[in-house]
């Protein structure tokens, strides 16, 4: 399914930081909203912010426009004070972005597990995420980092356990 | 003895004045009792007339039009009052304010996105899917009588001519003649630049440069830097790709009061 984009998305000055600031405010929160959609509708989990500048997201080629790296940066600045963006390094270099938060992905996660029947059943992280069982559902592919904080959203409201195993971690559904 | 003078002569004078005079009331009460007859007869053509044609006037635009050429010629204003006649035998008055209610709805969703401006083109279209496809036809005329009545009322509305249409200005930002012959000169590609104005209007560079600053400010205007050559100034009410899209959830939200 191909991915629909906004009509700012063709409007060329929507690559230009707008000078006028509550024309900028507006700019801003287009940019994020089209930001968190894009990832979530190609699943991206992290982005580079070098590499950002050259993907489809940030570059339009058909109109000639692309956002300069200050503009990249300052709307991940905003997509951090909204809570759906971590760094992963000092430099800020490389972002977590998170289109879903890891509270909604344990919900899903534990929906699936309880419509299953499979409450009191463990889990290798891999299961979840990679496993045949999980092909069709949404958190499948899910990050292992993402997937390892949902879990701990959930052990944190007592719905699961997360054990250490021998060759990785696993986790225990209630 | 002289005539017609003394004091004979005058008070036979009076004596026939008042006789006219009250010739001339007693034609006077004639006269009055004919009209009101007449008022009587014209009244209740203009029932026939309004009940007949009242739901012509819901339906078609066309009619409309022609109505309200007929007033203008016999010198009525069929909106001049929400009350009275015209409103209540006609139902004119609710079809033009339900459309200024719907316009001013339209405007509103829209602000966010055009800064208060919109050609009537795209707000033909937009009131036209509000209405769905059952409801009564309205035309672009319909649409500046409403806007007209609106503009009267005080609520910001105005009407700017470019390209041979309008665009309508729904908040009151200060728009002078300068920013007006702007959006004209940039109604044809969407966008200007100082070059533009100064080689199509024949003005200073800071004229030019003082306009397009003030219709940023005003939230009308786009700046875009990455063109070739002069940066350029667009216009989210001009720019026609936006016609078609609706306002999303994400936008609604964004809206300010």
């Amino acid at each position: 399914m191909s991915f629909e984009w906004p009509w700012q998305y063709n409007f060329p000055p929507f690559f230009t930081l707008q000078p006028n600031v509550d024309t900028r405010q507006k700019q801003l929160a287009a940019w994020c909203s089209l930001a968190l959609s894009y990832c979530r509708h190609r699943k991206l989990y992290t982005l580079d912010v070098l590499e950002a500048q050259e993907s489809p997201l940030f570059n339009n080629k058909k109109i000639s426009r692309k956002l300069s790296v200050e503009a990249i940066q300052i709307i991940f600045e905003e997509l951090r004070k909204k809570g759906n963006l971590e760094w992963m390094d000092k430099n800020k270099s490389r972002c977590l972005i998170m289109w879903r938060r890891p509270e909604e992905w344990g919900k899903l996660i534990y929906q699936w597990v309880s419509k299953s029947g499979m409450t009191n059943s463990v889990f290798t992280l891999y299961e979840l995420s990679n496993g045949d069982d999980t092909e069709t559902e949404e958190f499948h592919g899910l990050e292992e980092g993402m997937l390892l904080r949902s879990l701990q959203a959930l052990q944190t409201e007592g719905r699961a356990e997360i054990i250490t195993m021998d060759d990785g971690k696993g986790v225990k559904f209630f | 003895m002289r005539r017609g003078v003394g004091a004979g002569a005058i008070a036979k004078k009076k004596l026939a004045e008042a006789k006219y005079k009250e010739r001339g009331t007693v034609l006077a009460e004639d006269q009055i009792v004919q009209m009101s007859k007449q008022l009587e007869t014209f009244k209740t053509h203009l029932e026939e007339f309004a009940s007949k044609h009242k739901q012509e006037i819901r339906k078609s635009s066309q009619f409309r039009v022609q109505f309200q050429e007929m007033c203008a010629t016999i010198g009525v204003d069929p909106l001049a009052s929400g009350k009275g006649f015209w409103a209540e035998m006609l139902g004119v008055g609710d079809f033009y304010y339900e459309l200024g209610v719907q316009i001013i709805e339209v405007c509103l969703a829209l602000k966010h996105r055009n800064g208060g401006l919109i050609t009537l083109d795209e707000l033909h279209q937009r009131v036209l899917k509000g209405r769905g496809k059952f409801a009564q036809d309205v035309s672009q005329d319909d649409l500046v009588r409403a806007i007209k009545k609106l503009k009267a009322m005080g609520n910001g509305f105005g009407m700017i001519p470019v390209g041979g249409s309008y665009l309508v200005q729904s908040v009151p930002a200060e728009l002078n003649m300068d920013h007006t012959v702007v959006l004209q000169l940039a109604e044809k590609k969407g966008y200007v630049t100082i070059s533009e104005i100064k080689d199509g209007l024949n003005w200073e560079r800071e004229r030019a440069s003082h306009v397009l600053d003030h219709l940023l400010k005003e939230g009308l205007a786009w700046l875009d830097s990455q063109a070739e050559g002069d940066p350029q100034y667009w216009f989210p009410a001009l720019f026609s790709e936006l016609a078609s899209r609706d306002v999303t959830p994400e936008e609604a939200n964004q809206m300010t009061p």
